[in-house]
């Protein structure tokens, strides 16, 4: 059943990743991995596998903890609080969710166990050049031999692929008017002969992306996932959960920011005063407060449909992600301004959130995107 | 799945449904539907027979004792009968002034008698209210009211004046702020007060409003004597007596008519896209427009933002945990501010046609669509502006710091 509120075991969850965060993931390991070529450490995941988190949502008989996807996106929620970086998303989602649901029992055995132990990092290989997440945008082709497919190409905008030891990659294997049909998924070791990862340089340097080249990868059957040309779907319904978490991740980011900012409003004197008594920015932090509330509102609305797989999940989902773009990034905005000069610096850690908001708007379909689909419900 | 209580849901709904369709007033929602004039007597006892109907019915008086005459229903029932309340936009209660404002704060400071006199008739209809706070120099600032009451033996006896009272012309009964102290501090000096339209010495006058109807007035106090018994909490603490009514004013949104912006937002969105697909100009539908299209989209998602925000509170409140009840602030803010916008959008949905008011041959639904242009807005000027609920909002709810005022 759709239930909003939290329970007292999601509590506790919450409790605790807010205090694993902090001791774990505090803004010097933030930077340091900013620094970093892949972005993570071995030694932060194997901590995180070992409070459950890397299998959170998995069943059982594959190691996992088996939890909700609310729980998930609660997670998400105080991870996006604390900017964390790691391809958390890019393994549990948009690659474990397909190897569950469309896997063979061997896949899922090989795959799924060592994802939730943590000895495994993944990610889906997917865009390309044009940057968009979309059936349209899958070109790079893979050419049957015998009983393999060869894969030669390239992947764009790719997330963690340095992180990564194996790849989900999704490959053009016919071209038909639906785009979404002649898609086809097929697993690859990082370490294969042939596949060069180049980092790009990101804005938001807490998320890493790479161009991933395939020169003549032989995929085996054995690492095809799921029916040949029929891939596409695994891989949007994983995007639509990864979507949903990644408004978590918003609206924690934007609490964040707003608790920062009421703190700093409170203390910094001008002209005599607190400049928290200032309407101007009294005002501006009302604002940021009521979107916030609503954004919320909308993300919890958005979990709970995913969970539910509701009818209306996609609505949900749609709408979430535009409201939360959006009020995300005015938040971190006003989080510069708030502070003045000071904000503006790369000491401060107010840029880490501006930053996160405009990448994670662009992820997944901007908000423009999300509100043409749902006027595409009305037409 | 379908659970036990999905089922009894779904036959309630029906349930529900059914009573709407044989009791609204014949022809209600379609074109041949001539609603009466705003503000006359024709309106009022529309309104008013529609109050009594819904309530004998069990279908109004919610969140009341039963001694008070409250009807008592549970959550998911209540829940029901006002989604299906406001998705066929039932006509509007006369009571709204009553319901919102007076009822909430007698049941909270009123004395028994109160309580027992008053709420049933505001509950079944029967007797309209009004609120005169706001005066010329107080508007924002309440806290400055100088209508003055002076002891006379049982008696207070009133002079001044009372500004923008909405319904002022059909309440029976008005709850009045005035100064009963005028030695004491600042709220600490007034009292809140219950009294009866027909006392001699009072009398009122309409105002003319920029939607060209007079639903607020002005109310003149000459000597006008109200039993002390008709008091209202605590002699010279009216201030925070007042406090009380607003909040509960503010949580009411915007629900005029029956069609709160929350529904509007999910249920009227339909009416928007139907205009939308209807209207063309320069030889394209409104619906085809890009532009339009993400702003009838944005409109979808702050509509459906404020169901899911009530269903997130209403789940926090099941659990027990305390929400802020400056939290009105926030909706009161987010449903007018939602409300204007969305307005201002239909009416460049209807290009010229936003020119054609009710009376004309070209007004696109009679009129509704730019009367409630106009109408609203108000919106975020009545029941405190939205500059007024951002200071509360940062102030009362973020913590900050208080702006220094002149008269602190
Ligand atoms: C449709 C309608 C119905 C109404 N019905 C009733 C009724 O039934 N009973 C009743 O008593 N009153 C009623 N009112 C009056 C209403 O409560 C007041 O108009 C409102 O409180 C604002 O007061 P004011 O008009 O004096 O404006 P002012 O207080 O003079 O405000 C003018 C402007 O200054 C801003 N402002 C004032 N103080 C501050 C501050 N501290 N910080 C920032 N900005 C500030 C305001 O936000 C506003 O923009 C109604 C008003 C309307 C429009």
């Amino acid at each position: 059943m759709m239930e909003y509120g939290i329970n007292e075991e999601q509590e506790m969850l919450k409790t605790m990743a807010r205090d694993f965060l902090a001791k774990e993931c505090p803004k010097t390991f933030t930077r340091a991995m900013m620094n970093d070529q892949t972005g993570i450490t071995k030694d932060y995941w194997k901590k995180m596998a070992d409070v459950g988190w890397t299998g959170l949502i998995l069943p059982e008989q594959y190691g996992g903890a088996n939890m909700t996807f609310r729980d998930l996106s609660i997670l998400c929620e105080e991870m996006g609080r604390m900017v964390m970086p790691g391809p958390f998303v890019s393994t549990l989602v948009m690659s474990a969710l397909p190897i569950l649901n469309a896997g063979t029992e061997a896949q899922k055995q090989e795959f799924l166990p060592r994802i939730a132990n943590g000895q495994m990092i993944m990610t889906a290989a997917v865009t390309e050049t044009d940057g968009d997440f979309w059936p349209g945008g899958v070109n790079m082709q893979a050419y049957p031999r015998g009983e393999d497919y060869i894969l030669t190409g390239a992947k764009s905008f790719v997330p963690d692929a340095m992180a990564a030891d194996w790849f989900l990659v999704a490959c053009r294997t016919k071209t038909s008017a639906d785009p979404e049909e002649g898609i086809t998924l097929c697993l690859v070791n990082k370490d294969d002969w042939g596949i060069y990862v180049n980092p790009l340089k990101t804005m938001d340097e807490t998320r890493k992306q790479y161009q991933v080249t395939f020169n003549r990868i032989a995929v085996p059957a054995k690492y095809i996932l799921g029916e040949v040309n029929k891939g596409w779907r695994y891989l949007k319904d994983a995007a639509l959960r990864a979507t949903a978490l990644h408004c978590a991740e918003m609206v924690g980011g934007g609490e964040w920011v707003l608790e920062t900012c009421v703190e700093y409003a409170k203390t910094r004197v001008q002209f005599g005063a607190p400049i928290g008594s200032f309407q101007a920015v009294k005002h501006h932090l009302a604002n940021m407060y009521t979107q916030l509330e609503y954004a919320r509102a909308l993300m919890v609305w958005a979990a709970e449909s995913v969970k539910e797989n509701d009818p209306q999940a996609d609505l949900a989902v749609n709408m979430a992600k535009a409201y939360c773009g959006d009020t995300f990034k005015m938040v971190a905005g006003l989080g510069i301004q708030i502070h003045g000069g000071i904000g503006f610096t790369w000491d401060h850690d107010m840029h880490l959130y501006f930053k996160r908001s405009r990448a994670l708007d662009t992820v997944f379909g901007d908000a423009n995107y999300h509100r043409e689909l749902i006027a595409q419900h009305y037409d | 799945m379908v659970s036990e209580q999905s089922g009894k849901e779904t036959a309630f709904r029906k349930q529900v449904r059914d009573w709407l369709k044989t009791n609204l007033p014949k022809g209600w929602g379609t074109p041949e539907y001539h609603a009466p004039e705003r503000q006359t007597e024709a309106a009022q006892a529309l309104g008013e027979k529609w109050t009594k109907t819904c309530y004998d019915a069990g279908y109004a008086g919610f969140g009341y004792p039963k001694e008070y005459g409250g009807i008592v229903r549970p959550d998911w029932e209540i829940r029901i009968i006002r989604e299906e309340f406001t998705l066929c936009g039932t006509p509007p209660g006369p009571m709204s002034q009553g319901l919102l404002m007076a009822g909430p704060t007698i049941l909270r400071w009123g004395q028994e008698w109160q309580k027992k006199r008053f709420l049933p008739k505001i509950l079944n209809g029967e007797e309209s209210w009004c609120q005169g706070f706001s005066e010329p120099d107080a508007g924002s600032d309440l806290a400055n009211v100088r209508t003055a009451a002076v002891r006379d033996g049982d008696d207070w006896v009133v002079n001044g004046q009372k500004v923008w009272t909405s319904n002022w012309m059909f309440a029976d009964f008005g709850l009045l702020v005035v100064k009963t102290d005028p030695a004491a501090k600042r709220h600490r000096n007034l009292s809140y007060f219950i009294f009866d339209c027909t006392s001699p010495g009072f009398s009122r006058r309409p105002l003319k409003q920029m939607s060209g109807e007079s639903e607020f007035g002005e109310m003149f106090f000459d000597n006008v004597r109200i039993p002390h018994k008709n008091l209202l909490g605590e002699l010279n603490m009216g201030w925070y007596v007042a406090l009380t009514g607003l909040a509960a004013e503010r949580s009411g949104g915007f629900a005029v008519g029956g069609r709160s912006t929350a529904r509007r937002g999910w249920g009227n969105m339909e009416s928007i896209v139907e205009l939308a697909k209807e209207t063309k100009h320069y030889g394209k539908a409104v619906w085809d427009d890009p532009l339009f299209r993400q702003r009838i989209a944005q409109f979808a998602i702050q509509g459906e933002a404020m169901r899911a925000n009530g269903a997130l509170q209403g789940a926090m409140a099941r659990q027990g945990k305390k929400i802020d009840p400056n939290e009105v602030s926030v909706s009161k803010n987010f449903s007018a501010e939602l409300r204007q916008h969305s307005d201002d959008m239909v009416m460049e949905i209807l290009g010229a046609y936003s020119q054609m008011v009710e009376g004309s041959p070209l007004a696109v639904n009679g009129g509704d669509w730019v009367y409630g242009m106009l109408r609203w807005r108000g919106a975020t000027i009545e029941r405190g502006t939205s500059e007024i609920n951002r200071n509360i909002i940062a102030e009362k709810i973020l913590g900050l710091p208080r702006e220094a005022r002149g008269n602190d």
